[in-house]
């Protein structure tokens, strides 16, 4: 689809082509919209994500950014929600997304580990999640491929993974199969209101919008400014390993009570590991590129939790660019300016974006949402928004 | 590489004694030992690959495909994975780069076992904190451009590391006798070179792989069973090349392999993998094989050649000019093959293979169409530059359409766009191992001038650089001549492109359809080059498939390069979770 003419007008814009933005296409068109769709990347190129499936709080987070733990918890309801939303989608889609409901362990090391998780699953089952604490003895029945560094885990059951490569790629066939018009490797430079439409400038020229939706993740931020709204978003690129295949052997969704680890095994049989080590943004190369630290850090802990690993292959590692929020998502229209809406969603964005895909896609076509949404507006980062009271 | 072989002088050196040509098996005196291979026993001599003792006994089916297809030894030299076993508790292994020792009990790699536990930690050396090696200059690579720079820069008076994958220095041109004394000329020579390297103090180290490179000028390797980083204060980097793809059905059938995995089985480890044996491809190796398999007692079925019989007397007479004692080496060895009565069919190629019940099929096509029954199919379609640790580094490099492949930019000098790192040899285009070895001269004593020694005596370098323009010269002539007209698109739908992910030509015809149209989506559609090679042979292919379909092809299309650059066991990787 390179070169295809730009129209000179379109119902409906929307900026990324990641999971949200073709998701958003899908619904759009699907709403009866006339839809084109920009992605300054090449098809697929934006989506790098590894697939898991996110409910329970990650500890990583609550650690990180104590401050934030009231927003994680007021935006925890929808992650249930939102991977029920994607086994709805596999089943509207007649497609195979390779989900699987295997659950999510978190696990640890010591007492004080232990103890913790143990306070944070009665919290996350006071919010309504399927959480509970296994010890040693359960998790040999359970997850015997654990090692023996392992005392303990969380076990939550609404956890699961996907594959990413035939989710996303089922997504777009959807979306371009109801009419909607992909554009890829087109950047979208500005949006300028223009009457009553909004003027998207691209690369290859500009077109007319009578409504736009944002759904670029950290690049929301630029498009975002000249508005007033300054989005507390920063592009963290993120070490992924991916092995060979091998048998089924290790069931659920991996994590670490402490430290940063996701671990999982697609049904392909090739083992993901990644969980937030850092990479770098590759400045001038194209492509973001990875930290010798956290190859060798991250197949460390991966060995040390699940010791089978260790004979295993390193086949690719890559950097996937995550857009950590304030602790919860930013969606809905934008305030002072009409037909302008973001798509953003928070901690754990992959999981969370089909369903917020369609609350925004609804608030577009003149529906009222599922969701209150409130609390998610962007409202919040509006720069003359200082006095106001939080919407927290 | 591209054979120029021989009776030319060494660069580096006069000629000294060479020993004559001989068919006598090397490995004759060389321990003997048992193994176990899917519960049957195998007699192999300790020290040959282990892939060569396998095919040698007839073991041509090494892994199965995750769709259950059969795979062998088809590059024999560590790229294409395809010849994967289980050794023990060590899960998919290459045969061709493991060395026979006693009482391995070896199965078929099939991809759909669990991995299993170590029965003890010592599989991997588990580092309490990463070692870091500070030699003056690094060699990554040591066949003749690598072993050249090595001893160019020893001699300026620099420390130098000479890292190299395979467990003998010498590289796919000077390949070693793995069993015993050099068997030929070729291999005597590399000897002398690798001998006086480790005299002067050039520290070679073997069965080592340089998996990654990163700012400013850290490699990650991994050497016995563990990881460490090398932090030279200037790099070269003669990763040498591999075999193009020859993508037509059946290529990927047990029995099919490249000229160079048949050389390595017989130059290093006198064993034939089958005794009809047909040679197809495009340039002088083929002949080289040819004439060195006759002489092993294999029975050559045809020597199957793109290229047009030769009639372009001015390229020969370049080609005499310049290197005549390579011209008189190809000349013996078009001698050889026709007292022995095999027939030469030029302009012709290998247009598809089937399995039958009593080995190969070979459809021949072109202007000799015909069929022909073999065991043994080896194809030699040119090469392709091992550029993608210095492309991964982010060297500057631009896309070569009609070579179908990225060739790093370079200074005259050889250093690339990263300071300090210099590229030498086949890896940086095709020009086989007189210049390399030239280019190592060149480029060994510049890398030991930024690493802060004295230059080399000029005479040294003039000499090197005379050798060097003789030789470009003579490869021009050499290609001038082997030019082919082909194209590496296969041309039926159900033709496998990805050999690792059994990615067909239907299969991204389709994905190109939906809209997909860079190598990146592609790889994420289809899942094409995301398998144990890491898109080696498959690139190149999805390059010449998406120009065929009108996209342009630069250097940034084809498929990111990525660490590691071979894969990493995790356990070689992991230190002591404490240290985190």
């Amino acid at each position: 689809m390179t070169g295809k003419p730009l129209p000179h007008k379109a119902e409906v814009v929307i900026v990324g082509g990641g999971v949200v933005g073709l998701a958003l296409a899908g619904f759009l068109a699907e709403g009866g919209r006339e839809v084109a769709l920009f992605d300054a990347g090449g098809p697929a190129g934006s989506t790098a994500n590894a697939g898991s499936l996110h409910v329970q709080m990650q500890s990583r987070f609550l650690r990180m950014y104590p401050e934030q733990v009231p927003a994680l918890e007021s935006g925890l309801h929808l992650y249930p929600k939102a991977v029920d939303f994607w086994h709805d989608l596999e089943r509207k889609l007649g497609a195979d997304f390779g989900m699987k409901m295997t659950g999510g362990l978190m696990v640890a090391e010591t007492d004080d580990q232990l103890d913790f998780l143990r306070k944070k699953a009665a919290r996350e089952r006071a919010l309504g999640l399927d959480s509970e604490i296994l010890e040693r003895n359960d998790l040999n029945r359970v997850a015997p491929y654990i090692g023996p560094a392992i005392v303990g885990a969380e076990l939550c059951a609404n956890e699961g993974k996907l594959n990413p490569l035939q989710a996303n790629a089922a997504i777009r066939s959807w979306a371009l199969a109801r009419g909607a018009a992909i554009f890829d490797s087109v950047a979208v430079s500005a949006l300028v209101p223009d009457g009553s439409e909004i003027a998207v400038e691209t690369a290859s020229g500009k077109l007319g919008a009578r409504q736009v939706v944002i759904a670029a993740a950290y690049g929301s931020r630029s498009l975002l400014e000249p508005f007033g709204y300054k989005l507390a978003i920063e592009a963290e690129p993120l070490h992924v390993n991916i092995t060979e295949r091998a048998a089924p052997f290790i069931g659920h969704l991996v994590q670490h009570a402490e430290r940063p680890i996701t671990l999982k095994q697609f049904a392909s049989g090739h083992v993901v590991i990644g969980g937030g080590w850092p990479a770098n943004l590759g400045h001038g190369r194209g492509f973001p590129t990875v930290e010798l630290a956290s190859i060798i850090g991250n197949a460390t802990l991966a060995q040390h939790i699940v010791p089978t690993v260790s004979n295993l292959h390193i086949i690719r590692t890559w950097a996937g660019v995550n857009t950590p929020t304030d602790g919860k998502s930013i969606l809905g229209p934008v305030e002072g300016v009409p037909g302008l809406f973001v798509a953003i969603p928070g901690d754990a964005g992959y999981t969370l974006g089909p369903l917020c895909a369609s609350l925004v896609a609804d608030c577009v076509l003149g529906r009222t949402p599922a969701e209150d949404l409130v609390p998610y507006s962007p409202a919040r980062f509006r720069k003359d928004n200082a006095a106001r009271p939080s919407a927290l | 590489m591209p054979s120029d072989n021989a009776d030319d002088r060494p660069v580096s050196d006069a000629a000294g004694p060479t020993i004559a040509e001989s068919s006598t098996p090397a490995g004759g005196n060389a321990a003997q030992t048992n193994l176990v291979f899917e519960g049957t026993s195998v007699c192999a001599r300790i020290g040959e690959s282990l892939a060569s003792a396998l095919a040698g006994a007839g073991h041509l089916v090494m892994r199965k495909t995750a769709r259950g297809s059969e795979r062998g030894v088809f590059c024999g030299m560590g790229v294409c994975r395809d010849c994967l076993v289980d050794i023990g508790e060590r899960r998919n292994v290459r045969a061709c780069m493991t060395r026979v020792e006693p009482g391995m009990a070896v199965r078929r790699a099939g991809g759909g076992s669990p991995p299993h536990e170590p029965a003890n930690a010592s599989t991997f050396r588990q580092l309490d904190t990463l070692t870091v090696d500070h030699p003056d200059v690094f060699v990554i690579g040591a066949g003749p451009a690598g072993l050249s720079a090595a001893l160019s820069a020893r001699r300026a008076g620099a420390r130098v590391v000479l890292a190299d994958e395979r467990a003998k220095p010498g590289g796919q041109y000077f390949k070693q006798s793995s069993t015993g004394s050099p068997v030929d000329r070729q291999q005597d020579e590399g000897r002398r070179l690798i001998e006086r390297a480790l005299d002067e103090g050039v520290e070679i180290w073997s069965d080592t792989l340089v998996w990654g490179g990163f700012e400013p000028l850290d490699f990650a390797i991994n050497r016995a069973g563990g990881t460490m980083v090398v932090r030279p204060r200037a790099a070269v980097y003669a990763g040498g090349a591999y075999e193009k793809p020859w993508p037509v059905p059946g290529w990927v059938l047990p029995g099919v392999m490249t000229t160079g995995a048949a050389q390595t089985m017989w130059r290093s480890d006198r064993r034939l993998a089958g005794k009809r044996i047909l040679i197809a491809g495009n340039g002088p190796l083929n002949l080289q094989l040819a004439s060195e398999l006759l002489a092993g007692g294999a029975e050559v079925v045809a020597i199957v050649e793109a290229a047009p019989s030769p009639r372009s007397f001015l390229n020969a007479a370049r080609m005499v000019l310049s290197a005549p004692g390579l011209v008189m080496q190809g000349l013996r060895y078009l001698a050889n093959c026709r007292r022995a009565g095999v027939p030469l069919l030029y302009g012709s190629q290998v247009g598809a293979i089937v399995q039958t019940t009593a080995g190969l099929e070979v459809h021949v096509a072109g202007v000799n169409e015909r069929s022909l029954a073999a065991d043994i199919v080896c194809l030699g379609y040119g090469f392709l530059p091992s550029n993608e640790l210095l492309r991964a580094m982010g060297a500057r490099c631009r896309y070569d359409s009609g070579a179908g492949h990225s060739v790093v930019e370079r200074t005259a000098e050889c250093e690339t766009s990263i300071t300090g790192l210099f590229a030498i040899g086949d890896c940086t285009g095709l020009n086989g191992a007189r210049v390399a070895l030239a280019e190592g001269t060149l480029a060994g004593a510049a890398a030991a001038q930024r690493a802060g020694f004295g230059s080399p005596a000029r005479e040294t370098l003039r000499n090197a650089s005379a050798s060097l323009r003789r030789h470009r010269r003579f490869q021009k002539a050499l290609w001038s001549v082997y030019q082919p007209l082909m194209n590496s698109a296969p041309a039926a739908d159900d033709t496998i492109v990805c050999r690792c992910e059994e990615v067909s030509r239907g299969d991204i015809l389709s994905a190109l359809e939906e809209g997909y149209h860079t190598a990146a989506s592609i790889k994420q559609r289809t899942r094409l080059g995301m398998g144990h090679c890491q898109g080696r042979y498959c690139g190149t292919i999805l390059s010449a498939l998406l120009e065929q379909n009108g996209h342009e092809v630069d250097d940034h299309s084809g498929f990111a390069p990525r660490f590691p650059v071979k894969p990493v066991p995790i356990g070689s990787l992991a230190l002591d979770p404490a240290e985190l």
